[in-house]
């Protein structure tokens, strides 16, 4: 399988007037193509902020500080290598290191990203078929003329836009466009979809608008999707018919996915590889059966814990004690951040793991010196250790 | 029976309904219909003799006629609505009158007139009727559009206003212009530029504008552009708006309507300036709230050009609030605009409206009020059209 994504020691900072918050600290995946690969944790602990960082839309105060993005990109890469030769390796281009109005233009290609609320994710007053057609508009725009694309005005500033105000003809968007829209509705199992794109966002439903914006996101064709908790704002049974929508979307296209959710549920029946991220770092990464089965990390296994299992009698869920700790970079000390509510606490762990092979396996890793060696209670941090 | 398919051959019933359904079909219908108007207006030789004003009315008749297409059955109800608030409206004035001291027959008479001479004039003026009987004949004169004669200089109401009225229309919509064409770009590149140089310049130029006194900046303005450097007259409104347009229309005549600008640019900067600055910081705020919205992250996803970002998706759904306060102060500069009038001498309502409750001549400040309220019902009739044009959300019923 052909790698489509590598991101190495990512991070990404909000400097706030209280002080550095560190949303999204080293983290580090790669995405083979054709994939879905999902990242998984709790609320807060940097996974949206690791996909808007991807799309580099962190709004200020935010900033992404360090980190390559390698992006497979082999037109691009033959482009710039004689440039600009520390920012490609082999067909991968690094995202970080290339000109930001190259990367800007790259955005609807490179990446499309599906968000968490669809109703408020589209703008109310404007039809649910114009909105499909402009992210086919950018894409047609950035074939069919690349250099304007990645100026300032992306080849559509205020001249332009005061002409299209007069002449229909010089709209951003085409009927060619509105056609396409019309055809991607059609393909995300939307019913009547002509009738439907002259509609606006609140004449659909939740699911509906749902698959309107998985349409918006195919319509640019991008090399990753990027679905932020997709099903999250949605009823039960309509999660399930999202989810399904995706599965075969990637199976008709090879389309390269990363699903990020916050439930292990959806990971399940979905991913191919699995990152668990804690408090902005990814603590453990590995395939399905690595994460679920044989995990090393105590949080993974308290969230496998505290899942509902119908099949079993357990008595009560196992839940993780504690709460996530504040990303304020202050109050986080320098040692693994999950230590004040880990069962298996040891001395060692007052010092930051590094990132772990499991088994010897580059596949499986963990940022937890369990992975290195076994539990030993003598060398335990004592129960109150953090109260204080 | 057979008449029945007589007709329905005659007339295409299906042709002209495919016609109203459309936007430009319906637009069509309004100029052609405006244009009959102005046809019979000359033909027949009713209602105003100046070709310009006519052209006007009939203008106004096919706009109507557009809207009634456009909002139908809504638009029939908010009018009916609008009635019965202007009823209510002439029915407040007429009876504040007799609430307020100063019997309109003493300031008219001489002082040394005789009890008898006071008594005789207040029977021709219909004063010593019961007061029912006065209501209903003021309302029965409304009707017929009439609304009486000053008791100051026995001209009719409607004369008076309606060479007034043009002014201060003018002055309002310039008023306006000047605050929407300064003021929302300012906004737009102030938001975009949050904490910048740039931002803090439109900040400072909208406190400056808003704790600017009117009387103070159109004294100034007299002051430095117009005597100093003498580019633009000092006030007065030597023509009118139906004059200049109609003679650069009819006859090409570049004159009046250059003088016409340049009459109009002081006063409407002098009236315009505060609304500009609330409307700069109001643009302000509205962008930044929408750019904190999901949908603004949504385009840039899509990777949309910061162009349209902006003006087509986040500027108009920031448009939306401003409407409505873009209608209230066109609605308050409509009676409000008394002291740009003052000092630039411009012949309005706002001044006459002093003037009159100087002389205690209520005839005239009853048609004046009445006047405000009808220009407040069809504003608010028009922000309540552009509102459901803008958000599609909002439905007219």
């Amino acid at each position: 399988m052909t790698e489509i994504l590598r991101v190495e020691g990512l991070t990404t900072r909000f400097f706030t007037d209280e002080g550095q918050i560190n949303a999204v600290e080293d983290v580090d995946f790669r995405i083979h193509e054709g994939e879905i690969f999902g990242i998984v944790g709790e609320s807060g602990s940097g996974k949206s902020v690791t996909a808007l960082s991807l799309v580099d839309i962190v709004e200020k105060p935010g900033q992404i500080v360090s980190g390559r993005i390698w992006l497979r990109n082999p037109h691009l890469a033959d482009s710039i290598r004689s440039d600009n030769p520390d920012a490609v390796d082999g067909e991968m281009v690094d995202l970080r290191s290339i000109n930001p109005r190259l990367r800007r233009a790259l955005r609807g290609s490179a990446f499309s990203m599906i968000f968490q609320d669809p109703m408020s994710s589209f703008n109310p007053s404007i039809t649910v078929g114009e909105q499909i057609a402009e992210a086919v508009e950018v894409q047609r725009r950035a074939k069919a003329n690349p250099r304007s694309t990645a100026s300032r005005t992306q080849g559509f500033g205020l001249g332009q836009f005061a002409m299209a105000t007069v002449l229909p003809s010089k709209r951003f968007v085409t009927p060619a466009g509105r056609d396409r829209a019309i055809e991607l509705l059609e393909l995300v199992g939307i019913p009547d979809p002509a009738q439907r794109a002259e509609e606006y966002p609140h004449q659909f439903s939740g699911g509906m608008l749902q698959r309107a914006m998985i349409a918006q996101a195919l319509a640019s064709e991008p090399d990753i999707l990027l679905a932020d908790e997709p099903t999250t704002a949605l009823d039960v049974t309509i999660q399930a018919q999202v989810l399904e929508l995706l599965e075969e979307i990637r199976d008709r296209t090879n389309m390269t996915i990363l699903l990020i959710t916050h439930n292990l549920g959806v990971i399940a029946r979905t991913c191919d590889r699995v990152g668990v991220m804690y408090a902005g770092e990814m603590v453990e990464r590995g395939t399905l059966t690595d994460i679920f089965r044989d995990s090393v990390h105590p949080y993974t296994q308290g969230l496998i814990g505290s899942i509902p299992q119908l099949d079993q009698v357990k008595g009560r869920l196992q839940p993780i004690p504690g709460n996530v700790p504040s990303l304020r970079a202050a109050e986080l000390g320098d040692r693994c951040y999950f230590a004040d509510r880990c069962p298996k606490a040891m001395k060692r762990c007052l010092e930051k793991p590094p990132m772990f092979d499991v088994d010897g396996s580059e596949k499986h890793r963990a940022k937890c010196y369990l992975a290195e060696q076994p539990y030993d209670e003598g060398d335990a941090l004592p129960e109150d250790y953090f109260d204080g | 029976m057979a008449t029945k398919t007589a007709t329905s051959d005659v007339i295409p019933w299906d042709k002209i309904d495919m016609l109203l359904r459309h936007r430009t079909g319906r637009v069509l219908l309004a100029a052609i219909t405006a244009l009959l108007v102005y046809v019979v207006l000359s033909g027949t030789g009713i209602g105003p003799e100046e070709t310009s004003t006519r052209i006007i009315l009939s203008m106004v008749v096919g706009c109507l006629l557009w809207a009634h297409l456009v909002y139908g059955a809504w638009l029939v109800k908010r009018e009916l609505q609008g009635l019965f608030v202007i009823w209510g409206v002439v029915t407040v004035v007429f009876f504040l009158r007799f609430l307020t001291p100063g019997d309109p027959t003493i300031a008219l008479t001489p002082p040394d007139a005789s009890t008898d001479v006071r008594e005789q004039l207040a029977r021709r003026l219909g004063l010593d009727e019961p007061l029912y009987v006065q209501y209903a004949d003021y309302i029965w004169n409304l009707v017929t559009l009439d609304m009486g004669r000053s008791l100051r200089t026995q001209v009719p109401v409607m004369d008076l206003i309606l060479i007034r009225l043009p002014a201060t229309i003018e002055l309002a919509v310039a008023a306006t212009l000047v605050a929407m064409v300064i003021a929302i770009p300012l906004g737009v590149i102030s938001a975009r530029r949050r904490h910048k140089p740039a931002d803090y310049s439109a900040t400072l130029f909208s406190l400056v504008g808003i704790s600017t006194p009117n009387f103070w900046l159109g004294i100034m303005l007299i002051l430095y552009v117009a005597v100093t450097v003498d580019f633009l007259p000092t006030g007065g409104r030597s023509i009118g708006f139906a004059a200049a347009w109609g003679g650069l229309l009819m006859e090409g005549d570049f004159d009046g309507i250059s003088r016409w600008f340049a009459q109009l640019i002081l006063p409407a900067i002098t009236l315009g300036t505060f609304f500009t600055a609330l409307l700069t910081r109001l643009t302000r705020s509205g962008m930044l709230e929408e750019i904190g919205k999901a949908y603004f992250k949504a385009c840039q996803a899509k990777g949309l050009p910061e162009t349209i970002i902006l003006y087509k998706h986040v500027l108009r759904n920031t448009l939306i609030p401003i409407i409505t306060v873009l209608g209230l102060q066109l609605g308050t500069l409509i009676g409000g605009a008394v002291i740009t009038e003052f000092v630039f001498a411009w012949p309005g309502l706002g001044r006459f409206l002093i003037n009159s409750i100087h002389s205690r001549d209520w005839m005239v400040i009853q048609g004046i009020i009445i006047i405000i309220g009808i220009g407040f019902v069809v504003i608010n009739i028009a922000v309540d059209a552009a509102y459901a044009y803008l958000d599609p959300r909002v439905e007219l019923r």
